[in-house]
């Protein structure tokens, strides 16, 4: 009995070691990708046209799932309180729970989702693609930096469209939230408009944008991180979007929350 | 010249075990192997695609894994790769590949005329004609084609080495005996130094000054084709003549067998 239990916590202690290592090598390959996009942006080595391709792909092509999305997560909140309020609570202050919950969390979470799925993946899978064809070694070969080539347009490209891209959320979330009230609750536009300005805050917004931001930055360079570093074929380009795309959703979450503790005490 | 000065390199397992060769200037040198003893590991080490364990690469004197940044840019872009599966972009379409191949000053100006005739000549010397595909994306195009794409791609820039990563692997003979008389009609017009990575002795024995043979990571023989032919090694013999490799199949065969009935 004594053996097993001493067995079990030795396996633990591994796993937790192993884990922790794999963290932290992790978060020394992105430190040093990030460093190295910074110099190649800063040398000017980035084509300006490869950046606008990523910007197009990433911001423009974006926006329908963005704003379906939007549209939802207000309607959803605006009916969810709407159901709460009618009993004790005036009306009103759902346009103030609408504005909040869309502005501080839905908005910048759920957009960071949909660029999860429809970005995020999609890098991983096209860049491990070209590592376990060879075009990265092709493109070392050819005397191209793969950070400037690859690497830097997608992270520039993600940092400038999601901040744009929660600002279009939070108002599309607001205005849908808005439209649901009326029409679930009979709560007018005026009265809704009337609660979100009583506790309105304009720190939020630069607070959502700047969660925007930050997820802009961090969606990409996971997720280049991960297309560069997988090996062994249609199994491992599989293997490494699976990874990537766990990795980046625990690490929004986790970024996330530790927003409201830094930006909002 | 290139030189491979005791080049070491392991992965699970050792790969290469101290390896030391020279390649002359305008000489062709083929390695052949048989599979999984470090041949394209070793090709890889000449531009720093891989970096050996130990052991260093000097290409015209200058020492590859001793190089800053700059000066490894400028080895590099000295020296021409040909991927065994090409290793196009398939994001760009073959003019957009070929391109990459130009110094970066010339791939900026990707619209001039200049730069459209430099990849016109270089797609006609691989015998495509670019009229038919310039505006191809690689998966239109068969695999034939995709290698001599990568060819073109890999001698636009006139590298003043080439290095070629199992050219003819999964050709048919005719793309094969296409792939093969291209190589020797590149280096008669421009005298290229090229290293030739192949499973094809026939085509390693046709094109090559000498030939290379790695086996378990070492280098067991190296020579002109004539020697290698005239070679009593064993292992050469059962490279260089196919009735010599089938019985050391045969051989190898039957003493796994015996091994198993003893069991």
């Amino acid at each position: 009995m004594k053996t097993l239990a001493r067995r079990t916590l030795v396996g633990l202690l591994a796993r937790i070691g192993r884990t922790a290592e794999t963290v932290a090598r992790h978060a020394g390959e992105l430190t040093l990708l990030a460093i190295r996009v910074a110099v190649a942006t800063l040398t000017g080595r980035v084509a300006l046209r490869d950046v606008l391709i990523q910007l197009q792909s990433i911001g423009v092509g974006s926006i329908p799932l963005v704003g379906v999305t939007a549209v939802l997560s207000g309607v959803v909140t605006s009916q969810q309180g709407g159901y709460q309020f009618t009993s004790s609570i005036p009306l009103y202050v759902l346009g103030s729970v609408v504005t909040s919950s869309v502005i501080l969390e839905l908005g910048p979470v759920m957009t960071a989702f949909v660029l999860i799925g429809r970005v995020g993946a999609r890098i991983t899978a096209e860049l491990g693609t070209m590592k376990v064809s060879e075009q990265i070694d092709a493109l070392h070969s050819l005397g191209r930096d793969p950070v400037a080539v690859l690497a830097a347009p997608r992270l520039i490209a993600g940092t400038i469209a999601m901040p744009l891209l929660v600002g279009l959320a939070d108002f599309i979330g607001v205005f849908a939230g808005l439209v649901a009230a009326r029409f679930s609750i009979g709560l007018g536009g005026e009265s809704f408009l009337f609660g979100a300005r009583l506790y309105w805050h304009s720190w939020d917004l630069l607070y959502s944008i700047t969660k925007g931001l930050v997820f802009g930055f961090i969606i990409p360079l996971i997720s280049v991180h991960m297309g560069f570093g997988t090996q062994g074929g249609a199994e491992g380009v599989g293997r490494a979007t699976t990874a990537a795309v766990v990795f980046m959703i625990i690490t929004v979450l986790v970024m996330d929350a530790t927003f409201p503790p830094l930006f909002l005490n | 010249m290139i030189e491979y000065i005791d080049v070491y390199k392991a992965f699970d397992v050792p790969v290469l075990s101290g390896v030391s060769l020279t390649v002359e200037t305008g000489e062709t040198l083929s390695i052949v192997g048989p599979s999984g003893t470090g041949k394209s590991v070793l090709l890889k080490t000449t531009n720093g695609l891989l970096v050996p364990d130990r052991g260093d690469v000097r290409i015209d004197g200058h020492s590859v894994y001793g190089s800053d940044g700059n000066t490894l840019q400028q080895i590099r872009r000295k020296v021409g790769y040909v991927f065994q599966y090409a290793a196009l972009f398939d994001s760009m379409n073959v003019f957009e590949n070929v391109v990459t191949g130009l110094p970066d000053g010339e791939a900026r100006r990707a619209r001039s005329p200049e730069v459209l005739r430099k990849v016109c000549d270089a797609l006609e010397d691989v015998n495509l004609d670019p009229g038919l595909i310039l505006w191809k994306v690689p998966s239109e195009l068969s695999g034939g084609m995709r290698k001599r794409v990568g060819l073109a791609r890999a001698i636009v820039g006139r590298p003043e080495i080439l290095l070629y990563d199992e050219p003819v692997t999964g050709l048919d003979p005719v793309n094969t005996a296409t792939i093969s008389r291209l190589i020797l009609e590149i280096r008669e017009r421009t005298h290229v130094t090229s290293i030739v990575v192949t499973h094809d002795i026939e085509q390693a024995l046709e094109i090559s000054d000498r030939v290379a043979l790695l086996t378990h990571g070492r280098l067991r023989f190296v020579g002109t084709p004539a020697e290698f032919r005239a070679s009593e090694d064993p292992v050469v013999r059962a490279f260089a003549d196919r009735r010599a490799a089938a019985e050391v199949a045969l051989g190898m065969v039957e003493k796994e067998t015996e091994e198993v009935e003893e069991e």
